[in-house]
This record gives structure tokens, sequence and C-alpha cells, in this order.
């Protein structure tokens, strides 16, 4: 009674790190609990139906979840959990869509009150056509991930059999010269085949470009790419080109500027979802060619339009790939019912300790409102007082105190406001990119700093994701999309890859103190903390007399 | 079967008027004999099983006899038999009275024998006699009229045998001539009068070799008819003009008419057809409970454990909860739907778990209605009390309270007879049965190897065996679940949520809360088989006064002491330590110790709960610290002092950021100002346009006035995002801190069981005493009694008058003698009673005398004795 896990009522498993067991209980209870914190001491783990099924999905059954949860308890195992987990794990499979050789794609029954149960439901009834026999009802092919998604949200989730299509043939080997895949990205990649369908969760500068490449490799297939926007799609075919025995030909950028459809296709989110006259017109591109691999990048950022089409598409493989499974808007879960479930999540911290993204130095920098803002944020209109604070013109000078501080090494100065931006490029004579600034542009200034001709780039949210520095060591946040976790996580991540001579990366967040800001920040932050990153706190007026003493008091 | 008549009662119940019989020698003629021949014991086990005979104590045999022949008390005890034992009664209702043992032995058994009826059979004799509901030596078994008349087949209650009247109950009334005819079509010679006609057929009928010749000539209908009718209901509808199968068996008097439309099966024709058995199945082996799963002892034991835990925890967080004041009491009594509802939510539970969870605390008396005049729900100052005593012991408190109470969680939510819901905490929840299942329902838990947990079907239907009769009505809106399976299932889940079972296994410590329970894996079938004393033990509740938990707590002395030592050991240490992390969380990986707890529990707020607790630091519940009184500098030093972990940079910020602010802003009371040393601050709160309704006024750079009172003020500035503080009038800072709200002191609900409780050993010798010795002086046998002849029976209150001279001599004659002599007696109330004294000297007007009556010496005086007179020698 000695164990590394306490169960707690409310199905969170807390998992001691330092216990000796704590290992062998991280992976007996991983195939069916979710981490979903992991700061220094004690892990969290949630035990959810989602989980349990994929769980089931995978093969264990619920007298191994039992045995875990009792076998590594510290404290006796609340019987009504392990009841619980045991009627939850046993609602799985009542119900298998599978292929019929007359009647197409089925759903069959065990257990035929089920079958009757979800077929009174409203929501089920336009997805199913006849009834072939009292335990066997036809599903229109089209409906097959609505069904899905709708029988998961009911509590009775069906078993999908029906297979993959093959899509059309397209051989794609890794061009493995020189490097190679990590451990992780190939379990990764075994995972996702394994499964089908799914979720590869890795940090960011972690490789996930990688595992998508390894996929494409294992389906060798035609493969459709969505990515976030134009920069990320044209360093996914820079990557796919250099890894891969994929030619430059063979790669098709469908973006807003060109559509050209090839055997691996790589498109932006945004022009998917162009709505011209109420209708998507370029949709059909999910159906211009038989793709037998569709990849999401940065699959929290799924747009709805897309959730949608993504129902159409149960047929067809599909990765999911992200560093930040949290959607402030809580569709995580549709991301998993309609992507597939998580097949692969590896802690930020383990991947740091692995060296595989650079250890960082997270530091939140507190200022204090000047008087004559102070009485400006206190009367300003509630939807303007972020603003008010976030663009104090102490930031200002706490920016332009680190800049001085890390001269020499590449720095990314990140905010939210273009105004404040602008500004703060011109006080650093830094160039400046934000969304007016054309395509082109961004690349040749990415490329100057990639090469170390420009030291210091301010950007703006849209190079949050996708955009790949490597050795962009320090990050300055000056402000950011409210109490957005993904995107502190996002902005992290533009300092974490692996830097040549392996030193650390710092990540400063600029907070105006006693503000909504403060308040912002801390829910920005929580995402990081539960991974294991502690902030710093440092007092501005610290921080500029260690820079300057002169500025001290200023 | 012979109807008795009206005197029989009578007779059953009295005192023979001769002295003969007496003895054990000679058969007892009636009930009150049969008692009077039993030994102390025997009296002891007849008012053990049947204690509504002692309220009140019974005078004399007679009285008891009387008393254990009513329609109420009989009723009673048939309830309290189990399956076999019934069958047994119902079986001797539908045989001659009286009835030899071998008859009876064939009616349960038929004729081809059953060795499981008859191994059993002396056993359901047993009990049915110690219960006074048969008498009589084995030759000559009588059911207790009463008994009989309840059980025995008549039109309007037919017998659960099946079987219909005698051939003589029904040809009663038939005409002479119409009984012939039916003889002589049954083959037999005609007789002179009915009564030897009713003879022959009855013997024909029981008659199995004639009986089956007879039937051989029946067509294959009429056979059919009679299988429709054999194990019961024997009536069936006949039209004017019957079907010629019908009509052959009627004219053979196979068939009988009852009414003018109905004929009926005679006894002897169906128990023929039934091969003799009174019972289609007889079920004289208990069902027996079989497990549905089995644990390791010590799994059961620590799941029961931590669920004892979750109990402690869920009742304290619940007086927590309702510490300032619970909600209001219905004018009904009880909790509305919406306060459950929202206690369902405080407590993270569904609502009839929280109702669960409400009735076991109230029935503890750890949460009453304060009395006051807007009723509201608070913890007791037994609480508090509650509150000091160790984890184990404030378990076995819960549990001893849940096993006896009458009061039925499980019923919450339902409606009662007049569509009204039953509230929790409200009336109309107690089920007088509640109690004897829940104990049963352990004991056969008890009964099942340790780890075992059992088959609920099998439960059930065990308790069905053990009491067929107190099934209870079965739910109007659940039909086929009668009030005992409810009971029975609640008790299972209820007892899962204490920590009584683990994963349904009875617990170590929950075993040892039943005294007397079966050693596990000795599922005894009424413990101990042929032992019919030890059956009704069984069958009983055991001891009260061990039973019940809450009882001896007031004496001092912790009930269920060994629960409590068995349990202790495996409930959690408590923890003296908390984990800080980077995310503002603690985690406690135990329980805490309670001042700790307390603390953090203001300082933090609580994110999960369990084995463990997950507590998260917020600026409001930093806030919260501070202002009940703690500085800054106190909540470092206590986080650096119980957390494991060094202290986050983050949550030092965190408490420093809030305690900078904290009071930063002062708010007088008196005149109602905000005062702050930072100018710049007040005019923040002029410029806010939101603190126009406040009116302030700048009184000085430092200084607000308000027109609002203050308590508006401090609102309306905290709204504004501010923090301040109220100050008193010397300038201190005020601190609201939160008052606990007690009822005053309360008791416990009493449980409502249905029938005087199970008497203790004291008061059975006691009653058994007293009985005996009014039975005496009832019945003792005076010699030479003028006027009488010699051997007559006093009628009651009728004392003996003798002169005082003859009563002195009389008395001094006994002295010598040493024998015992009947005396009236008046006391000095004035109240006449008789008793029987053995004189041991006579002296100054006052007779020295062992008194038979009271088992005492006793002194008396002469003048207050109003007559004497001898007793026959063989009376003592």
């Amino acid at each position: 009674m000695n164990g590394p896990l306490i169960v707690q009522s409310d199905k969170t498993l807390l998992l001691e790190v330092d216990h000796e067991q704590a290992d062998a209980c991280r992976r007996a209870i991983a195939p069916f609990a979710e981490l979903e914190r992991a700061p220094e001491h004690i892990h969290t783990y949630r035990v959810t139906p989602l989980g349990l099924w994929n769980a089931r999905a995978a093969g264990h059954d619920a007298e191994q979840v039992v045995d875990a949860l009792v076998e590594f308890s510290r404290y006796p195992v609340p019987h009504a959990l392990l009841v619980d987990v045991a009627e939850t794990m046993a609602r799985y499979g009542r119900l298998t869509l599978s292929k019929h050789p007359t009647h197409g794609l089925v759903l069959t029954t065990t257990d035929r009150p089920v079958l009757e149960e979800i077929l009174r439901s409203r929501k089920v009834q336009p997805l199913v056509g006849a009834r072939i026999d009292p335990d066997t009802v036809a599903v229109h092919p089209s409906e097959r991930g609505q069904i899905k998604q709708t029988l998961l949200k009911l509590g009775w989730p069906a078993e999908d059999l029906a297979g993959y299509v093959d899509g059309e043939a397209h051989r794609i080997d890794l061009d493995e010269n020189g490097w190679a895949l990590r451990p992780y990205q190939k379990q990764a990649v075994q995972g996702f085949w394994h499964g089908g369908s799914g979720v590869v969760v890795l940090p960011c500068g972690a490789g996930k470009t990688l595992v998508g490449a390894g996929a494409m490799a294992q389906a060798k297939a035609t493969t459709l790419i969505l990515v976030t926007n134009t920069v990320s799609a044209r360093q996914w075919k820079h990557e796919l080109v250099k890894r891969t025995s994929l030619t430059e030909d063979e790669v098709g950028e469908y973006s807003g500027t060109r559509k050209e459809i090839r055997p691996v296709t790589i498109a932006t989110y945004q022009v998917l979802t162009t709505k011209r006259k109420g209708i998507y017109p370029h949709l059909e591109l999910f159906d211009s060619r038989d793709w037998g691999l569709i990849v999401y990048d940065e699959v929290h950022l799924l747009p709805a339009p897309v959730f949608k089409f993504t129902a159409d598409l149960q047929a067809r493989r599909r990765l999911g790939l992200t560093a930040t499974l949290v959607r402030e808007d809580g569709r995580e879960s549709d991301v998993f019912s309609l992507i597939g479930p998580k097949r692969f999540d590896a802690p930020w911290k383990e991947i740091e300790a692995q060296g595989y993204i650079a250890p960082a130095d997270c530091v939140e920098v507190r200022v204090n409102l000047t008087d004559s803002e102070r009485l400006a944020y206190a009367t300003a209109e509630t939807e303007e007082k972020y603003r008010y604070c976030a663009t104090t013109a102490t930031k200002r000078k706490v920016t332009e105190a680190l800049v001085r501080k890390f001269a020499g090494q590449q720095i990314l100065v990140i905010g939210q406001y273009i105004d404040q931006l602008d500004e703060l490029g011109e006080h650093l004579d830094a160039p400046v990119i934000k969304g007016e600034t054309s395509n082109a542009q961004r690349e040749k200034l990415f490329d100057a700093f990639r090469n170390g001709e420009i030291s210091v780039l301010v950007v703006s949210k849209v190079a949050n994701f996708s955009i790949d520095l490597p050795e962009a060591t320090v990050a300055i946040q000056v402000s950011g999309t409210f109490g957005s976790r993904q995107e502190e996580a996002q902005r992290l991540g533009r300092v974490l890859r692996p830097k040549a001579d392996g030193h650390q990366a710092h990540f400063y967040s600029v907070v105006a103190r006693d503000t909504i800001d403060q308040d912002f920040a801390a829910h920005r932050q929580r995402f990081l903390a539960e991974q294991g990153y502690a902030y710093r706190i440092v007092d501005a007026d610290e921080l500029l007399r260690d820079v300057d003493p002169d500025l001290s008091g200023a | 079967m012979v109807r008795m008549g009206t005197g029989e009662l009578d007779r059953e119940a009295h005192v023979p008027a001769s002295g003969e019989g007496k003895g054990g020698a000679a058969a007892p003629r009636t009930l009150a004999e049969a008692l009077r021949a039993r030994g102390d014991e025997g009296l002891a086990a007849l008012l053990r099983a049947r204690p509504d005979l002692l309220v009140p104590v019974p005078g004399d045999l007679t009285q008891l006899a009387t008393r254990a022949g009513t329609r109420a008390s009989v009723v009673r005890a048939l309830e309290r038999l189990d399956r076999f034992v019934l069958q047994t009664a119902e079986a001797l209702a539908v045989a001659p009275d009286p009835a030899p043992y071998p008859v009876l032995l064939a009616l349960m058994a038929g004729d081809e024998g059953d060795p499981d009826v008859e191994a059993a059979l002396p056993r359901a004799v047993g009990v049915l006699r110690e219960q006074a509901l048969v008498w009589g030596d084995d030759d000559r078994l009588r059911l207790v009229r009463t008994a009989r008349e309840l059980l025995a087949p008549s039109p309007q209650h037919p017998s659960p045998t099946g079987l219909g009247p005698t051939v003589a109950e029904a040809t009663a009334g038939m005409s002479p001539t119409r009984l012939q005819e039916i003889i002589a079509a049954a083959g037999l010679p005609t007789t002179h009068d009915p009564v030897s006609a009713v003879a022959a057929l009855t013997e024909l009928f029981t008659d199995r070799e004639r009986m089956g010749a007879l039937l051989d000539t029946a067509p294959m209908e009429a056979l059919g008819v009679l299988d429709r009718l054999v194990w019961g209901p024997p009536y069936g509808e006949v039209t004017a003009n019957p079907t010629p199968p019908v009509r052959w068996l009627r004219d053979r008097g196979l068939l009988l008419p009852a009414t003018a439309r109905t004929v009926v099966l005679p006894r002897e024709a169906a128990l023929h057809l039934r091969a003799g058995r009174a019972h289609r199945t007889p079920e004289p082996v208990p069902p027996a409970v079989t497990p549905a799963h089995e644990y390791r002892p010590q799994v059961v034991d620590s799941t029961a454990a931590g669920q004892a835990y979750t109990a402690l925890a869920t009742i304290e967080e619940l007086a927590k909860e309702w510490n300032e004041g619970g909600p209001a009491v219905l004018r009904a009594g009880g909790l509305s739907v919406r306060d459950l509802r929202r206690t369902a939510v405080a407590l993270d539970v569904t609502e009839p778990v929280a109702a669960f969870w409400l009735e076991v605390a109230y029935g503890a008396g750890l949460i009453a209605p304060d009395g006051a005049a807007e009723e509201r729900y608070a913890p007791t100052p037994e609480y508090d009390e509650w509150l000091a005593l160790p984890a184990a012991e404030r378990w076995t408190r819960l549990a001893g309270a849940w096993l006896t109470a009458t009061r039925t969680p499980g019923l919450v939510g339902a409606q009662d007879a007049k569509g009204r819901t039953l509230a929790a905490l409200g009336p109309d929840l107690d089920r007088g049965a509640a109690p004897e299942v829940r104990h049963r329902v352990l004991t056969l838990l008890a009964g099942l190897p340790a780890g075992a947990s059992p088959d609920p079907d099998a439960l059930l239907a065990r308790l069905r065996w053990e009491r067929p009769l107190r099934g209870g009505a079965p739910d109007k809106d659940a039909p086929g679940t009668d009030l005992r399976a409810r009971l029975a299932s609640w008790t299972l889940t209820e007892a899962e949520l204490l920590g009584v079972t683990g994963r349904g296994a009875l617990s170590a410590h929950g075993r040892a809360l039943l005294p007397g329970a079966p050693a596990p894996g000795t599922d005894h079938p009424v413990a101990g088989q042929g032992n019919p004393e030890a059956a009704a033990h069984a069958a009983l509740p055991a001891d009260p006064e061990a039973f019940n938990g809450r009882r001896p707590a007031h004496s001092g002395v912790a009930p269920h002491a060994g629960a409590a030592a068995l349990l202790a050991p495996l409930l959690p240490e408590p923890v003296d330590h908390v984990l800080l992390q980077a995310d503002l969380t603690a985690v406690a990986p135990g329980p805490l110790k309670r001042p700790l707890a307390d603390m953090l529990a203001v300082l933090a707020d609580v994110e999960s709960k369990g084995g463990a607790t997950v507590y998260r630091f917020t600026p409001a519940s930093v806030r919260r610290a501070l202002d009940a009184g703690q500085a800054a500098a106190d909540l470092h030093a206590f986080l650096a002092a119980h957390s494991r972990t060094p202290v986050p940079q983050p949550l030092t910020y965190l408490i420093d950021d809030v305690a900078r602010r904290h009071g930063h802003l002062r708010v007088g009371a008196a005149s109602a100002y905000v005062r702050c040393d930072d100018d710049a601050v007040l005019g923040e709160i002029l410029a806010d346009k939101r603190s126009d309704p406040l009116r302030l006024r700048r009184l000085a750079p430092t200084v607000l006035a308000a027109q609002a009172d203050p308590a508006t003020l401090l609102e309306g500035l905290r709204s504004m995002g501010f923090a301040p503080a109220a100050e008193s009038a010397e300038g201190d800072v005020l601190i609201t801190r939160a008052h606990a709200y007690r009822t005053p002191p309360r008791t416990a609900p009493a449980p409502v069981p249905d029938g005087p409780p199970s008497p203790g050993a004291t008061l059975l010798g006691a009653a058994v005493k007293a009985i005996r010795a009014g039975d005496l002086a009832a019945t003792v046998v005076r010699r030479d009694e003028p006027g009488r002849d010699g051997t007559s029976r006093l009628v009651d209150g009728e004392l003996p008058r003798t002169s005082a001279a003859e009563t002195l001599a009389t008395v001094q004659a006994a002295a010598m003698t040493g024998s015992a002599v009947w005396i009236g007696y008046v006391n000095a109330e004035g109240a006449a009673s008789q008793r029987v004294i053995a004189p041991v000297r006579v002296e100054g007007g006052f007779v020295t005398a062992y008194d038979h009556t009271a088992d005492e010496v006793r002194t008396y005086p002469l003048h207050r004795i109003t007559g004497v007179a001898e007793v026959a020698e063989d009376q003592l």
C-alpha cells in the first residue's frame, strides 16, 4: 500500500513522479488515462470515457485497467469508480460499423436494446437507412463520421471495422541520409499507423513535420496536407523534398496564390474556408483525387467548416498533428471523434530531457503602469482595458533592455497590437512582420533572420505557428490574444528548436502589474506550467537595474 | 375437520379445574398446561421469540396462553416464521385436529417421502411449539385455534396449499338423498344416515388403492378437469348444464357443489391426486446464499476502509457546508427538493446518495433542525463532539446509527399514498422492517466466506424464505419489487457507501458491528438445524443493547470498539505536509491533519478530492486568507513549514501581490469614508463613473467621504476592482470571520421499530419468574377450603378469609412443619393480593416467611392477612 498513484473521486489520477514505481505506473495507466498536467512533482491524469474507449479499441480490457489502478494505488480505489470503469468500457463494441457485401456500410449490434435505443434518437435517424435485420441497420456511407460522432455523444461508441480506402498509390520513401527519425517520432508513426487514424501530440520544435513524412512513407499513397498558412506550406514542401524521395514537382501548393494539385498537395485552411456566394468552392479539393492520407497540421486550429467536411472523409486515413491540444472553445472532443483518438502524446519535459528540444527559461516580467496610465486604465471601457495595459510604455523600455541584454543572439519580439509592434520596431530598429506583410516579404525576412543577417525580428500573431526559425533563442512577448493558452505554448515553441550549441532558450513575457494583463497572463501560462515550465517572476525595475544601472528608477 | 366450539379458546387457555395431569406425565389438555409443563428456559425462549407477549408482563401462564392465542399476536408470530415452518403450520391447518406427527409428515413429505423434509420437520415442529403456535405431544399436535383459522382454507381466504374443504365440510347441508346417490355412483353401498355416508366417502377418497381404481374408470377429460384443480385454486365454475366429464366427477363426489355456480375439489381427493402432499414444493432447506465474486479479504477490507473514510469526509463536508446555517426546514418537515439538489451538487454526489448521507448524519444526531422560528437545519453540538473522536470511532457512530435506524433514505423522492413527495429528513420515512432486513442481510453476508460478495437474487430468495409473510406491499411504480426487496437492495448499496462492505463483501470491521454474527463460511441454513432455540435466536435481531451503537455511547462505553479497532489501522494516516508546485497547486498526498487542512481550505480552493486533495491558489483564495486575519508573512511561513518541496516563486509572488493590494484602501464605518495614502487611487475612484452611486467626495488628498453606508461602499469599491478593507472606529482593520452556527442541543431521532424490542436476558429472567410466581398463586391447590370440595381453584380477586385465631394457628403450624400456606394479604395501600408463603417464624404480630410469589423472605403483619389456607404440597 505505498504505490505512486492516488485515485481521486473525480476520476483524476495523481502520479508522484519521484516515486520509484512511477515509470511502471505511467506505462500502465497511459493507455487509458490522459495526461492533464505535468508539473514538477505530481502529474495529473484523467480517466475519461473517451480514454477508456480508446483503450478498448487498442485491445485493453476493463480488467487490465482495474488491475493497473488497484496495483499502483496508494489508497483503496473507490469501488464506484471501478464499477464505472467496467461499465463504461462495456459500452464499447456493442455497436460496430462494418462493410456488408451487399448493403455497403452497416451498423450491427450484439445487444439489441442498444440498437433500439440509439435508433430512437432523433440525431441518429437521418444518418441510417433501412433495417436489414433485427441487429443490423444500413448506414449512408457519407455519414460514417457523423454517426460515429453522434454515437459517441450518446455514449455508445461504435467500433469502426469498415477499414480505410488505400487511395491512389504513390511511392514515397524517407530519405534518411545523414539523419534518422528519432525514437519518439517512430513510435508516433507506428502508433498512428496501427490505430488507422488519429492525433499525434508533440511539443513545438520536436519535429512534427517528420512524423507527417514518416506517415506518408508508410501510406505510400497520394496525400493531402492541410496547414495554417502559406509560409508554413512552403516550409512543409521544403522539408518534404529534403527528407523524402519526393521531388519538387510531386508536391503541389494549393493556396491563395497557387492552385496546384499534385500527388502530394499542401493546402491552407484559409483557402479551404474561403466562402463565395454561400458555398465553399475549394472544398472540392478533398474529392479531386483519391487521397490515401490526409494530414492536418496544427489540428487545434481546425476551422469549423473543415470539421464538418472531415466528417465525410472517414474512409480515408487521417493524421492530426499538434503541440497543444487545448482549444479555448472546448472542441477538443470533436477533434478526437473526427480525426481520431490521440495516438501519441509526449510530455514536453520528457522530450526536453532527451535533448530534442531546447531547455527554456520562462520569465514573467512585471512592469508598473505610470500614474497617468493607471488613471487611463481605470476609466477605460471594458473592451479597451486590455489594450491600455498591454501596450504600456514601460513595456517598451523593458523590451529594449532585454534586447540589449541578449545582444548578439537571435531575438523575436512577439505582440498582438500593430501600433505597439510598429513602435517597438522603430525603437529597436528591427523589421516588423504583420498581417499586411506580403508572403514574399515575409519569407525574405525570415530567411535573413535564419541566416543571421537580422538579429531582431518583431512579429505579430502571424508568426505564431509553424514558422521554423531554428536559431531564435530569445522570445519576448509583449502582448497576446487575451488568455489563449495554446498561443503562449506556440510562442514558446518558436525558441525551442534545439540550438546548434545546445544552449538554453529564453522566453520573456512582459506583463503589466495589477491589471487584467496579469490575469490573462496567469491563464496563458497555465498550459506551460502544467507541462512543467515553471515561470520565474521578475520585477521590471530589478531587470532594468541589472541590465543598465542608469535606467533604474526611470 | 372438527370445528372448535366457541368455548374452545377458553378451554385452550385456561387452567384445568382439577389437579389431575399435574407433572409431565400426562398429555397437556390446554396450551396453558403445555406452557406450565415447560422449563423456565422454554418460557424464556417463547418470550424472546414473541416479545409482544411481554407487554405488559402477563400475570400468570393462563394470561400468557390467552395472549398468545390472540389474533394480533398470532399474526405477528406467523409473519416471523420461515417458509418451511410456515408450510408446516399450513399443513397442520389442513390436517385433522389434533394430528399425530406421522400424519403431518405424510402431508409434508408426500406418499413417497422426502429425506430433506423428514430431516427438517422436527425442527419446524419444534419452532412452532416453542412459539406456542403448536402444542401437544407428537401424537396429538394441535395448532393454536387462531392460527388454524388464519391458515385453514375457506372460500374467502384460499389456503397457500391450494386445498379445498374436506368432504364433510363440503357436503354439510347437502340433502341425504343426493349423498346416497353420490356414494352409490362412487360404487359404495348405501348407508343409513348422512354421517356414515360422508365417512364412507371420506374413507374411499383417502384409500389410495380404491381411489386409484375409481379414477382409472374416469374419462380422460375428467382427469384433465381434476388436473386443473388439483394444485389450487380448488374451485371451478360450472354452467347449469355441465359437460359430461364434470358431470361424471360431480356424480361421484369428486367435485362437490360449493355455491350454485361453483364446484370444489374436496381436500381428500386433492390430496390423493397430489400423492398426499399438502404443498407442491415443500422447501425444507433454505436457499443458499451463493457468492457472486470472491475477492481477497484484504482488498475488501481496504476498499471498505477507503469508503468508510469517504463517508467521514462527506459528513464533515456536509456539516461544513451547513456550518453557518443550513437550508430551511419545510413546514411539513424535511428538506426541499431544491435544497437536496443543492446539497447533492455541493457533495458532488447524486441526489439519492445525498439523501442517504443526510439521513445518516441526521440519524446519528449530527444535524438537526435548530428549532428557531424560521427553522433551519444545522449541525448539532454533538457534531462537534463527534468531530473530536478518532476517525474509526466516528465511523462506528455512523454505522451504529445506520444499523438500527428505521428511517429509509431510499424512499426519498418517492410518493406516499396521498401523492406527496417524501422529503429527505422529512416525516413518513420510518419503516419498521428496515433494521431487521438490514441486520439479516448483513448476517447473511457474514455467513459467506470472507471476501465473498453475494448474488443479490440468491440473497433475496433467502430473505423471502426466512420471512415469507414479511414482504410488505409491492411498490406500485415498480411491480414485483416489494418493500423488503427494496430494503435489501438499499441495504447493499448503503453498506457499500458507508464502507461496511467493500466490493459487495462484508469487511472485517463490518463483521465486528454484528455481535454474534456467524463465522465466515458458515452459512447455516437456520443457525443450527434441529435446534429450535438456536434457530429462534438467529432469526431475531441480536441483543439490542449491543446492536444499538448510540445508547451505550452516552454511558461512556465506546460501542463497537471491536469494529473501530479493526478499522483504525486501515484508515489512511493523516499527513502533515503538502507538495507545492509551480502551477500554483498544492497536493496533499493523503488526508491532512485537521489544523493544516482547515488553514489550507481557507488559503486555497479545493480542486479535487479523494485519497489526496488538490488545492489551487488563486488571488481570491489568498485574499480570503488575508481577510481571515493572516498576514502575508504568516502565509509564507505556513507554506514553508508544511511543504515538502521548495515554495515555488510564482506562489510567493501571488501572495505578495495580493497582500500588497489587500487593505490598501481603508473604509471608515462611522462616517463612511475612504482613505488612502495614495491620492492617485482616490483620483482613480473619483474619476470612475461607477463610483457615482456611492456619492464620493474628496475630503483631503488621501481621504474620500461617502454618503453610502459602509457596506454598500465596500461592495461598490470591490466591484470597481479595488480591495478595500473595513476600518473600525479606532482605525483597526475589521475582519469578518465565518461564524459557526449550531442548533440547540438535539437528541437524535429514536428508531421506530414495529413491535416491542427483543427483551434482554435480565428482563426475560425476571418476566419468567414473575409469570411463574403469579401462576403459582393462581393455581395453588388448597386443602380444607371450607365450602368447597377441597381442590377448587380460586377465582381472581377472591381472598381467603379465616378468623384471626385460625390464621395465627395455621401460620404457626406451617412455621413448625415448614410447609407453605396461601394467604390473602392487604398491603399498606389497601391493595389486596394473594401470596404463597412458607412461614419461618411468627412473633410480635408479624410473620416472617419465604414468599414464593416474590421469591424472597418478607415480613407480614398478621393483622393485614385476611385469611390463610393450606397448600397442596406437590404444588411447590
